[in-house]
């Protein structure tokens, strides 16, 4: 069942039905508590240079055994599987970007770009 | 009949002697000239003295000139200072005053502020009207024929499980946001600038807008989930729920992409995928502009306050 990693951790408290039978959904304190557990569990994957968590899982539970649980105790299974393969997309962002730099490309600022769709709208 | 011979004769003589003693008092037109501007009495002495001599010989354009107007030549030598202001009777008390007109020609400090004052005033006219337009363009490229169509009716629930229809949105601005409450990090953070949005633009313009969020995932956000769900965010907020069908052609009308599958187990987990814009539609339900997510709350409640401030038509503020 996806939602029973809501049910151990810090916040404790399994998804409660809701009144008209559904389940509700993680509020506020359970939100930061899940960003808390992963910001935690990829600052550990950084220190051992690991990106990819979901092809190098043996690697990451073995090295990051206490961060991998607190993170899958804090966020659902769709959350993980969601914020681990969000992190090779950042970085893989990240590194085009540095590329691109290093080929002298400038950032435009989204504010100019929007002037910019609107001068050519006009 | 001698008498007539010798009378006619004596008449020719006469009218000789006259142009004759004509010429005397007066031997060239040209010799005139030099007097007048000599000496301004005189002119006018001379001229009065000659005011018969244009009926005689109307074609003499020196005489004609002189003798028209007697006064103004004496008026024109007075005036002959401000040259270049002629109807401007003002006179200099020292000649410092009068070098320091000419120094600066026709400008001087008001007249070089009022002149920076309407070029910024200008300026800032045309800049705004300029940005109005664009709006104008942006708010009017969805109305009327052959335009792109987004939103439309639908018939959803709200959080407190009574109907809510695309009836129940116009009156005001809406702001529609679509997501889901099981949604990892993007739709907390977008919901929270949306209460960011709804303050400043309360602020700002009033009670002008109705935001509305709009679930993507039917099976799980029942309308006692969305209430317990947005009353974390903004009491203001309506969030609007149905089933899969009625969510499915409400995403469609709003070119909403979304991939709840159809038929979801109670308590199975899973994520939605779903368009990130906000869409802002006018008092009449139709569609003016998406509000992406490169825009902060301040940027896009400036935008909003914008297009209201633009809305002729009628504008619920209550």
């Amino acid at each position: 069942m996806g939602w029973l990693p809501f049910s151990g951790g810090s916040s404790n408290q399994g998804p409660r039905p809701s009144s008209d039978g559904a389940f509700e959904a993680p509020g506020r304190d359970q939100r930061a508590h899940c960003w808390e557990a992963r910001d935690e569990y990829f600052r550990c994957l950084d220190r051992h240079d690991i990106i990819d968590s979901i092809q190098d899982g043996k690697k990451a539970a073995a090295t990051c055994s206490k961060e991998t649980l607190a993170f899958e105790q804090n966020c659902a299974t769709s959350w993980v599987k969601y914020f681990k393969q969000r992190r090779v997309a950042d970085a893989k962002k990240a590194a085009t970007l540095r590329q691109l730099e290093a080929e002298g490309a400038g950032q435009i600022p989204a504010a100019e770009m929007e002037r910019n769709k609107r001068a050519s709208v006009a | 009949m001698a008498c007539a011979f010798s009378g006619s004769s004596q008449c020719l003589r006469q009218t000789n002697l006259v142009t004759a003693s004509l010429r005397a008092t007066r031997p060239s037109p040209y010799a005139y000239t030099p007097q007048f501007h000599s000496s301004s009495t005189a002119a006018v002495g001379k001229a009065s003295d000659l005011v018969i001599t244009p009926r005689t010989r109307p074609g003499h354009p020196q005489l004609s000139c002189c003798t028209r107007c007697p006064s103004a030549i004496s008026r024109s030598r007075t005036q002959s200072f401000s040259s270049s202001f002629p109807r401007r009777s003002k006179t200099y008390q020292t000649v410092e005053q009068a070098k320091a007109r000419n120094k600066l020609g026709p400008f001087s400090w008001p007249a070089g502020i009022l002149f920076l004052l309407a070029g910024v005033g200008m300026t800032f006219y045309f800049r705004s009207e300029k940005e109005r337009m664009q709006r104008k363009r942006i708010a009017e490229m969805t109305k009327g024929i052959g335009k792109p169509k987004v939103g439309g009716e639908f018939e959803l629930v709200d959080q407190d499980g009574r109907r809510f229809t695309s009836e129940d949105m116009t009156g005001k601005y809406a702001l529609i946001y679509f997501g889901f409450t099981h949604c990892p990090d993007i739709c907390p953070e977008e919901l929270d600038k949306m209460a960011g949005m709804i303050d400043r633009v309360k602020q700002r313009a009033g009670n002008v807008l109705r935001p509305i969020v709009i679930s993507c995932d039917p099976a799980r956000d029942t309308p006692a989930v969305m209430k317990k769900y947005l009353d974390e965010f903004h009491p203001d907020m309506i969030g609007l729920t149905g089933t899969w069908d009625q969510i499915k052609a409400t995403c469609k009308a709003y070119r909403v992409y979304f991939s709840t599958p159809p038929d979801v187990k109670p308590g199975q987990d899973y994520l939605v995928d779903h368009s990130i814009y906000f869409y802002l539609m006018d008092p009449d339900g139709d569609f003016v502009e998406a509000i992406g997510r490169q825009f902060s709350a301040d940027e896009a409640a400036k935008l909003i306050c914008d297009h209201v401030g633009d809305w002729k038509g009628k504008l619920d503020k209550n």
